[in-house]
């Protein structure tokens, strides 16, 4: 992982929340390689001991926030209110839930009920 | 990419994929039979039962990264090598095998031409499935308003309204001028014989391949001790690691890790029998001696996912949820492990489970690993493979009985 073209923007946050670093190298590579988000950038967030990133989906000007995991956790809502009040947003943000065959599945996260769009 | 329930049109070319995907895909496993001798050898040979055939193991360099509990293969060819024959790995860009480069190629090229590349397809795709979704939610807000009005006037309750609801069979989508504009920027791509104009070209930069083929622990293991066909290295000296280097590494890579840098971790004894690697290695083991290509099932809220032959032939037909089961309960209690599905399904998650497996055709098995207890087996059997001698493995097939239904 350290000699991957992409792990210097990861490097500190990686060295700081050890137990973390997998799932936000392969959120990250995802997203900026596969995904082509513009604008990544990575954040610190203690209060849940991990880094988050942050970017636009490619041709949207909206901000999205994505907090990774791994398989091996376990999340439970309280996690998650904690993480949203962290965050700040108020559109919800991404969970990306990483495996260890690179398989990464990203679930939505909302305060509250969302009702679907449609 | 399934070509089932495609008739007519499509049947010959659904041929002609099956055919390529059986000589592409035809060896199941990494290791080749080469035959070898004489003829005449060959047939006293076989009177006995043996083949003459000589085994060729091709060879594979894998980097082990031990935060991701994951061994990774970054030459091009040797990863197309081992998802071919017996889909193992996939690419960390890619939904399987690593076609991440080539992605990008084409895309450079298709924005060059002026055609749409397979993510502007699918997108047109979605917003002409939004668009769908909305006329429907429209038409039955009207058959609503009809219905209320008229249960509001004539107090009687309407069934039948003079608004038809789209089905997504019948729905035909009403031409807008975005669409139309897009259909004839796509149009440059079907037409080959237009010639291309001669542009004077920007140097472009060569896209670097960041991608690289993951195989989990579970594949490693298997590929280097019963296949004899993956070189693991460490990551921070390049040097091979030996196959007591791998067995340990592997285990101790699940401990968990107060800093980035392990090599302490690394180094120290594997001393139970709850280690997630040892655990998911017996499962993986099991299903892949008896013939079945075992990939993982995160989309499914399960474990593993079986095949018969391979993702690209047909969909899984079974969905595998590990439960681990201490034969010990005071192991529990000392595990420095987090492992999941110890304690009981409750009666909605397995439901959940199921039902979701169950719209997807396919069939749920919970398989139940037995845990030796740390008391009865001596430490040392850790040290090698042996140890998983004993663990034991219990399928059970859950499915949702209805009785209405089910009287066949």
């Amino acid at each position: 992982m350290e000699n991957h073209v992409s792990f210097p923007a990861l490097a500190s946050l990686a060295k700081t929340y050890p137990q973390a670093a997998s799932s936000l190298f392969a959120t990250y590579n995802d997203l900026l390689y596969a995904q082509r988000w513009e604008d990544l950038t990575v954040i610190d967030l203690p209060e849940r001991k991990r880094g988050a990133l942050r970017g636009c989906r490619p041709n949207s000007k909206d901000t999205l926030f994505v907090l990774p995991c791994s398989m091996s956790e376990t999340v439970s809502t309280s996690w998650l209110s904690n993480a949203l009040k962290a965050l700040d947003e108020p559109g919800g943000i991404y969970l990306a839930i990483s495996t260890e065959d690179s398989s990464i599945v990203y679930y939505r996260i909302s305060r509250g009920f969302a009702k679907p769009p449609l | 990419m399934s070509r089932h329930g495609r008739k007519g049109g499509g049947a010959k070319k659904g041929g002609n994929r099956r055919n390529e995907n059986n000589i592409t895909y035809a060896c199941p496993l990494p290791i080749l039979l080469e035959p070898t001798g004489y003829k005449s050898t060959k047939a006293l040979l076989g009177l006995f039962g043996y083949s003459s055939n000589r085994i060729v193991h091709p060879h594979v360099e894998g980097i082990f990264d031990h935060a991701s509990h994951s061994v990774w293969v970054k030459k091009s060819d040797q990863a197309m090598l081992l998802w071919k024959r017996g889909f193992f790995g996939k690419g960390n860009l890619s939904r399987s095998e690593p076609s991440w480069l080539n992605r990008q190629i084409h895309q450079r090229e298709m924005q060059r031409k002026g055609g749409m590349t397979a993510e502007e397809i699918t997108a047109k795709r979605r917003e002409l499935r939004n668009q769908f979704k909305l006329d429907r939610a429209r038409a039955i807000a009207q058959a609503a308003e009809e219905a209320e009005a008229a249960f509001a006037e004539r107090g009687i309750i309407v069934t039948e309204t003079s608004v038809v609801i789209p089905s997504g069979a019948t729905w035909k989508p009403s031409s807008t001028p975005k669409d139309r504009a897009v259909e004839e920027s796509s149009e440059p791509s079907l037409n080959v014989t237009e010639p291309i104009e001669a542009e004077p070209e920007e140097e472009e930069e060569e896209i670097k391949d960041v991608e690289h083929l993951q195989l989990t622990l579970q594949e490693a293991f298997f590929l280097i001790w019963t296949m004899d066909c993956l070189t693991v290295l460490d990551s921070l000296t390049n040097e091979p690691l030996s196959l007591q280097q791998i067995w340990n590494q592997f285990q101790n890579s699940h401990l968990p890790a107060t800093t980035f840098d392990r090599t302490l971790l690394q180094a120290s004894i594997p001393n139970r029998f709850d280690n997630p690697f040892l655990i998911n290695y017996y499962v993986y083991h099991h299903y892949r001696s008896l013939g079945w290509v075992v990939k993982g099932g995160i989309k499914f809220c399960v474990d593993y996912l079986l095949y018969k032959r391979g993702p690209v032939f047909q969909h899984a037909e079974f969905a595998i949820v590990v439960c681990p089961v201490y034969e010990d309960p005071k192991d529990r209690d000392s595990s420095p492990f987090a492992l999941q599905n110890v304690d009981p399904f409750t009666w909605s998650w397995l439901s959940t489970i199921n039902r979701v497996n169950t719209q997807v055709l396919k069939t749920l098995i919970l398989c139940y690993v037995t845990i030796p207890a740390l008391e009865r087996v001596q430490m040392p059997s850790l040290e090698s493979p042996s140890c998983l001698t004993y663990y034991q493995v219990r399928d059970v097939i859950v499915r949702r009985f209805i009785p209405a239904r089910m009287r066949d």
